[in-house]
């Protein structure tokens, strides 16, 4: 297990890799970044809890055994908006409003149908990560006890 | 659901749909003609002309005796296997999609449609054949029904195209008025008259529908009777003026149907099991219709007709009737039936009726199929009348055994009470041939209709009772006579014709059927084994080839001016360094120490990679790279950990010591590192329309509402590869889930 010093700096430093992650998925469309960039350092941020905290503390303080079903959530959402334009007659994958039209803003960011796909790309990438990670931590314990 | 819901849903579905196309065939037809796929010329032509609707009558009509049986007959069908009454609905779904699809195939104006509603058929009756599943022969005989009529349809749909290269249409009506006699028709019609006679079983394809006898008895009384088989015989009546282009082609329909009744006709002679029998006989009979196709005029249109039309009824009979004689003594041979008149006498009356229809005796209607069996070949000249007359000997010998077999003689088995569901559609069935034995004109009417698609002009199909000496009636009576004599020589034609059979074994095409099957195996076998033996020949399976194909490009491709210098400044030296040093982490990784070693210097490759990126000024690139590199290298290590610390050392050391990789890996890496070096040198020297898609993608950012067009791209405008990606995400996840977990996400 890990020192005293450790576990509180990864404590203390979940909440800002969030906030970077989040940052990086919101200003994608403007600045570097993409869902796909905001879900691995997500990821990360959780991955280090992992290690530090051990995984049943992380799993007992944090709920992020929601996030492997909602992986496949996000995987429906992301089908959702490719399918949608096609009951309008348009192409798949067809965003809303189209370009060149005038869109909502809130800050920087262009609130349309692409933002909802990178969010769900985010989401996915997060899920599936964690997932992974928990199983491959389960998998050692079994291991382990036998 | 309660246990006759699904037996009533697809009875009803069926007696709805005889009535409804009943109607509307008496009505004067109806058509649906809506575009499907217009940039690909497809269209969703459906069409009730006489031959749809005496193939869709069939389909439906047939549908309600064999689904009143299959009502009685598939719970203790069930608890024989000890199965679950769970298993009924989707025989009734399987049967219900066969249907549907036949009626589909019976009404598709177009080839590609029509092809479409084939390989649904095929697929059905492979799920119907091997509905007993824990049964490996049931198994076995769907595949092989399914193999060798799906691969001949394979045949269908290369005609179908080779039509649409020449005339530029898949509509039947319209290829029927450009089409004009060419090896081309020709060729096609070739293929599709294959794809025909593999469904029909006919020689050399008749192997399967033996062995698919093993299937329910429900099932083969109607994939066999009056729907799988039937639709090869379809395929012939509705693609008629395309082969009526060729007179070879009539003459190889002549030659495989003859060939198919005689192999037919022995082999139904020499077989004891009672669905064997019948098999054969079936294979037989639509082999009739291929020859009077093969005969064709308007005799031999109008006779196949009404051939098929008079087959489908008595058939479907006679296969309920094995069905019944097997529920009611529990045996299946002739051999170790008889005498059964007295125990089932509805039954033994109604496939009376129809064996003699079979046999084309007077006073049921398959007399007037012989009569005009009989005039086609006339017509064509005494040589196909004495085929005919062998044929129907024959055709009166097998079933004459068939019936005094099981009916007459000594009982040789007690017979059980048999449900009456079970027996009413054998006397019904009967009885339909009775009746229509005197009054024929429904059964001339729907055939009269049906040829006429196959003609393109009306035919009469005449069907009555000649009381002269005329050449029809003499040879009905030379049949008759001969048939009898057959009949009562029967101790030596059996064993005369099951010396043929077994001879037809020996060398027949089944034996091609599994040696070609087994070849198969064993190739794929020894791909697979080349392919996965180790993790050096899986990746040598992919770069071999490619590099094959890169080296063949290099070949082709003109080198002049291919291979550009380009200036160094002092600006680029931090890139050329970063480069440097990734190729020397390159080259460490090749000689690891340990596993962990060897993950953490690929990750430093990708590092060093990422800051190249970075360098370029592709910033976004660089971030994934570096997130992924992360990842990757912990998600590696904590795997690591999950194999024992000895297997990694002794991998590590049998990879060191390996003989013969002193020389030959690093070898192999020189020469793929030069040749990727020298294809990436390549394509780099090209510098003209090189920025062009990139700049493209570039201009239409801002229209995406993006200033960052890596996320457009991923988000916009390449979504659909994105969303590729992620759905190869989320099956990752329960891959491994499922190997590490048993598939818990949680």
């Amino acid at each position: 297990m890990s020192s005293v010093v450790t576990r509180v700096v990864a404590r203390m430093l979940l909440a800002p890799i969030l906030v970077v992650a989040i940052a990086i998925l919101v200003k994608g469309f403007a600045d570097v970044g993409d869902g796909f960039s905001a879900g691995v350092v997500a990821a990360l941020g959780i991955l280090l809890q992992y290690v530090t905290l051990g995984r049943e503390e992380v799993e007992r303080t944090l709920p992020v055994r929601l996030l492997p079903h909602a992986a496949f959530v996000a995987l429906l959402g992301a089908l959702a908006v490719a399918l949608v334009p096609l009951s309008r007659g348009d192409p798949i994958l067809t965003h809303s409003p189209p370009a060149g039209a005038e869109v909502t803003t809130v800050g920087k960011l262009e609130l349309m149908t692409a933002v909802a796909f990178d969010a769900a790309v985010f989401v996915l990438v997060l899920g599936a990560v964690v997932g992974i990670v928990h199983a491959v931590a389960r998998a050692y314990e079994e291991m382990e006890a036998t | 659901m309660r246990t006759w819901a699904p037996p009533a849903t697809v009875l009803a579905m069926a007696g709805a749909g005889f009535v409804a196309l009943l109607w509307l065939w008496l009505t004067g037809g109806g058509e649906v003609d809506v575009p499907w796929a217009p940039t690909l010329d497809l269209r969703l032509h459906l069409r009730l002309d006489g031959l749809a609707a005496m193939y869709a009558l069939m389909a439906t009509g047939v549908a309600v005796p064999v689904f009143v049986f299959a009502w009685r007959y598939l719970p203790h069908h069930l608890a024989q296997q000890g199965r679950s009454v769970r298993e009924q609905p989707r025989f009734y779904a399987l049967l219900g999609m066969f249907m549907v699809s036949m009626v589909g195939l019976a009404l598709a104006q177009d080839l590609i449609l029509l092809f479409l509603f084939w390989d649904l058929t095929a697929v059905a009756s492979y799920l119907l054949i091997a509905y007993d599943r824990q049964d490996g022969g049931a198994r076995r005989a769907a595949l092989m029904a399914l193999l060798v009529t799906a691969i001949t349809a394979v045949a269908l749909l290369i005609g179908t195209l080779l039509l649409y290269d020449r005339y530029a249409t898949f509509s039947l009506p319209e290829l029927f008025r450009v089409a004009e006699s060419s090896t081309t028709v020709t060729v096609a019609g070739a293929l599709i008259a294959l794809a025909a006679l593999a469904k029909s079983a006919q020689v050399p394809f008749h192997f399967w529908l033996g062995r698919a006898m093993v299937a329910p008895t429900p099932v083969s009384a109607y994939l066999h009777s009056a729907a799988m088989v039937a639709a090869g015989v379809l395929l012939i009546g509705r693609v008629y003026p395309l082969l009526e282009l060729s007179p070879v082609l009539l003459d190889a329909l002549v030659v495989a149907g003859f060939a198919s009744m005689l192999v037919g006709g022995v082999l139904a002679l020499s077989r004891d099991d009672l669905k064997q029998v019948l098999a054969y006989s079936t294979f037989s009979q639509y082999g009739y219709v291929v020859f009077l196709y093969g005969l064709g005029g308007e005799s031999g249109v109008g006779a196949a007709a009404f051939y098929v039309v008079t087959h489908a009824v008595a058939k479907c009979a006679l296969f309920l009737t094995a069905g019944a004689v097997t529920r009611a003594t529990g045996a299946q041979r002739l051999s170790e039936l008889g005498g059964l008149a007295r125990a089932m006498p509805v039954v033994a009356a109604g496939s009376l009726a129809c064996a003699a229809t079979v046999a084309s005796l007077p006073l049921t209607v398959g007399f007037f199929a012989d009569e005009l069996l009989f005039k086609a070949a006339l017509e064509r000249g005494w040589v196909f009348a004495a085929m005919a007359l062998l044929i129907a000997v024959l055709t009166l010998a097998y079933m004459a055994r068939f019936w005094t077999g099981l009916f007459l003689g000594a009982p040789r088995t007690e017979a059980g009470p048999v449900p009456g569901a079970m027996v009413a559609p054998v006397g019904v069935l009967g009885a339909i041939c009775l009746v229509a034995g005197l009054v024929p004109a429904p059964f001339a009417a729907i055939a009269q209709d049906a040829a006429t698609p196959s003609l393109l002009a009306a035919v009469p199909v005449e069907a009555r009772y000649y009381l002269d000496l005329r050449a029809e009636n003499l040879l009905a009576l030379a049949t008759f006579a001969l048939g009898a004599l057959v009949h009562a020589g029967h101790r030596a034609v059996p064993a005369a014709a099951e010396a043929v059979a077994r001879l037809g074994e020996r060398l027949g095409p089944e034996r091609a059927y599994t040696a070609g099957l087994a070849a198969l195996n064993g190739l794929s076998d020894r791909v697979h084994d080349l392919e996965v033996r180790d993790f050096r020949g899986r990746v040598t399976a992919i770069f071999l080839p490619s590099g094959v194909l890169f080296a063949l490009a290099f070949v082709l491709t003109p080198t002049v001016g291919a291979y550009a210098v380009g200036s160094f400044s002092l600006g680029d030296l931090p890139l050329v360094l970063m480069l440097g040093f990734a190729a020397c982490v390159a080259v460490a990784a090749t000689r690891p120490r340990g596993h962990l070693t060897m993950v953490l210097t690929l990750g430093t490759v990708g590092f060093a990679l990422a800051v190249v990126y970075a360098l370029l000024g592709a910033p976004n690139v660089a971030l994934v790279a570096v997130l992924v590199e992360t990842i990757v290298a912990l998600l590696f290590i904590g795997v690591l950990s999950l194999i024992p610390r000895e297997v990694l050392r002794s991998q590590m050391r049998a990879t060191r010591e390996r003989r013969g990789t002193r020389f030959r890996d690093p070898a192999v890496g020189l020469v793929a590192g030069a040749t990727v070096f020298v294809l990436v040198w390549g394509g780099l020297s090209r510098t003209g329309g090189e920025g062009d898609a990139a700049r493209r993608l570039t201009e239409l950012a801002p229209e995406a509402h993006a200033d960052n067009v890596v996320t457009a791209i991923l988000a916009d405008l390449r979504a659909l590869d994105t969303l590729g990606e992620i759905t190869v995400v989320a099956v990752a996840l329960l891959g491994v889930t499922k190997l590490l977990r048993r598939g818990r996400l949680w």
